[in-house]
């Protein structure tokens, strides 16, 4: 602002000092007539300064306009956005600037330079934010990972070449109890927890090619509880050539839980003992009386015959184990052909009674039966209800004491048929009520009782249970007896879900 | 004189058939259902050997060989067991631990039964006359 007063003061003056010189010139010459040589000589000095002032004044517009130029050059530049100067749309010329004027090379080159650095710092803009992109990827992926990790119910650990612990999901700080964010140490073997897995995890550390290692262990979590984990330990190696060769590489642990597969093997090694156990019983017995027989350890006929008894029995008792595991092993695999038809029970129950009722003669057992006047429809496979009532009533036989009684009972109760055998015997304790229903069950004093598989029940209650959709429940009051009653879904009512089903 | 055998078993037949074979060759036998009963048998009546079931209700064979060498009388009775176990029980841990003389798994046969009785009262028969003079 300043500099353009200053500017306009030289261009007034430059105008104002020529028009006084010429002033006192003309004045001069107006009065020379009879003026003295002095005056002359100062109208003289008059116009030599006035032509001064002339030289002058041009000599200061150029320098205004030369200032005014820079002005206007600098103003430019300084205007100039960096987006003007990247669409190449700002004027290449000073405008109002003569051509030859040097602000032209200074402003071109300025401009040049400027366009230059402007390129540059887009350039590096963009960079910067495709960076800004990928670490944001990166930094959601890393997110995903660890969700994917933490939600993970297997336990995941992971350590470094050194061996010290890099990863823990959620689970595995549970199961090996510490937080990796707040534990006091990260090497592996300092954690007291990972002592079980970690020859394991140093065994595949030390592979020098990748590779696996795997290993079942039984562990005990944060509260305490043992179960057992099938460990897997990967071997990671570098990807990079710059990672130093540490003697081992990068190792990720996976555990999973394999404690229902454990507890599946433990119960058929079980079950494959209780079965070879319950068949050697029997195939004693035949043994024993078939070399007893040939030895001639039976004097007269009547040992004899007691012999042959004895081994008609026994072989009777491997064949309806050896049926009754067949018949259970068919209903849990779901092979048993089922044929379902609308019938009587009461004939079924008729039947079965028939069939008991000469061994609870023989044990002089009262044997009663107590069915519905009603004719009881039920959808039901008549050999498998048939084979449930009989093992209910044979139960009942076995285990009641000479003298006593068995009832066998049917009933229709709403949409429900049930029957039910209701004995005199010994009864069951609260905990044998539930567990006369596993295979191989044997309460003590039954055993003292009778022979028998500890499969009757297990088989009548998936008979009734899964076969049909009733129930076999027990109530049972010790030394009064026990009733074991088989509720099933009347004719009408199953058809009519098999209608629905089909 | 005949030697006495004591027969621990839950299922009577094979203590049917055990007490045959050995009453037939001249032993001198009683029988129990299970442990309990067989222990009550030897407070009253000292066998020279005594053949128990693994399995029993009340009281299993291993708890009724327990408690014999818990106790004076029956210490060093001598003892056969018969069991229908399979790999889960191991003879030679049952001699070593229970100091019985042998097990015989079943199905079993009497006659080898009685050659292993025989045998035992044998060898304590020999002792017996050893140590007398």
């Amino acid at each position: 602002m300043k500099t353009h007063i200053k500017t306009n003061l030289y261009a007034v003056g430059s105008v104002i000092l020529p028009a006084a010189a010429l002033l006192i010139a003309w004045a001069a010459v107006q009065s020379s007539v009879g003026l003295t040589e002095t005056l002359f000589r100062c109208s003289l000095l008059s116009i030599v300064l006035a032509a001064v002032g002339v030289y002058t004044s041009v000599v200061l517009a150029r320098a205004a306009v030369e200032h005014q130029a820079a002005c206007r050059c600098l103003e430019l530049l300084v205007r100039t956005e960096d987006e003007v100067l990247r669409n190449s749309t700002a004027p290449a010329q000073l405008n109002g600037v003569p051509a030859a004027s040097p602000w032209h090379v200074v402003y071109a080159q300025l401009r040049q330079r400027l366009k230059d650095h402007s390129e540059r710092l887009s350039e590096g803009e963009m960079m910067r934010a495709g960076l800004k992109l990928k670490s944001r990827r990166f930094q959601d992926k890393l997110e995903r990972i660890e969700q994917i990790l933490s939600g993970l119910a297997d336990p995941v650990v992971a350590c470094d070449e050194y061996g010290e612990l890099i990863v823990a999901n959620r689970a595995a700080e549970q199961l090996l109890g510490f937080n990796v964010q707040t534990a006091q140490t990260r090497i592996l073997r300092e954690l007291t927890a990972c002592t079980p897995v970690l020859e394991l995890i140093d065994d595949a550390k030390r592979r020098r090619s990748a590779g696996q290692r795997v290993g079942e262990f039984e562990l005990c979590d944060a509260d305490g509880r043992k179960r057992w984990y099938r460990v897997t330990a990967v071997s990671m190696l570098a990807q990079d050539a710059e990672t130093p060769d540490m003697g081992g590489s990068r190792v990720v642990a996976f555990f999973r839980d394999i404690s229902v597969e454990k507890d599946i093997q433990k119960r058929n090694a079980e079950f494959v003992s209780a079965v070879s156990h319950e068949m050697k019983t029997p195939l004693a017995g035949i043994r024993a009386y078939v070399e007893l027989l040939a030895d001639g350890d039976a004097d007269d006929e009547q040992t004899r015959e007691e012999f042959l008894g004895v081994i008609t029995g026994q072989a009777d008792r491997l064949q309806r184990l050896v049926e009754n595991l067949l018949n259970i092993a068919r209903i849990e695999a779901g092979v048993v052909a089922v044929s379902k038809e609308s019938q009587s029970l009461n004939d079924i129950l008729e039947e079965a009674f028939h069939l008991v009722q000469p061994s609870a003669e023989a044990k002089q057992i009262e044997l009663a039966s107590d069915l519905s006047p009603m004719y009881l429809s039920v959808r039901v496979d008549r050999d498998l209800i048939l084979q449930a009532a009989i093992n209910l009533l044979s139960n009942a036989v076995k285990y009641t004491p000479s003298g006593k009684s068995v009832v066998l009972r049917s009933r229709v109760d709403g949409l429900d048929v049930w029957f039910e055998v209701e004995d005199t015997g010994v009864g069951l304790s609260e905990e044998d009520q539930h567990k006369v229903f596993e295979k191989f069950y044997r309460v003590q004093k039954d055993k003292e009782m009778a022979a028998g598989t500890g499969l009757g029940l297990p088989l009548a209650k998936h008979i009734v249970e899964d076969v049909h959709g009733g129930r076999l429940t027990v109530r049972s009051v010790a030394d009064q007896g026990s009733t074991f009653r088989i509720q099933l879904p009347a004719a009408a009512k199953v058809s009519t879900a098999v209608g629905a089903g089909a | 004189m005949s030697y006495k055998v004591l027969l621990c078993d839950d299922e009577p037949h094979i203590l049917r058939a055990a007490q045959i074979k050995l009453q037939r060759n001249g032993f001198d036998v009683r029988t129990a259902f299970d442990g309990e009963e067989g222990w009550r048998i030897l407070q009253e009546w000292t066998p020279d050997v005594m053949v128990t079931d693994y399995q029993m209700p009340r009281l299993d064979g291993l708890g009724l060989i327990a408690r014999c060498r818990a106790d004076e009388a029956t210490r060093s009775l001598k003892i056969i067991m018969l069991s229908a176990k399979g790999y889960e029980l191991s003879e030679a841990e049952i001699v070593a631990t229970y100091g019985v003389s042998k097990l015989l798994r079943k199905p079993f046969s009497p006659r080898e039964l009685l050659s292993h009785v025989q045998e035992l009262v044998e060898t304590g028969a020999l002792a017996a006359a050893a140590g007398s003079p």
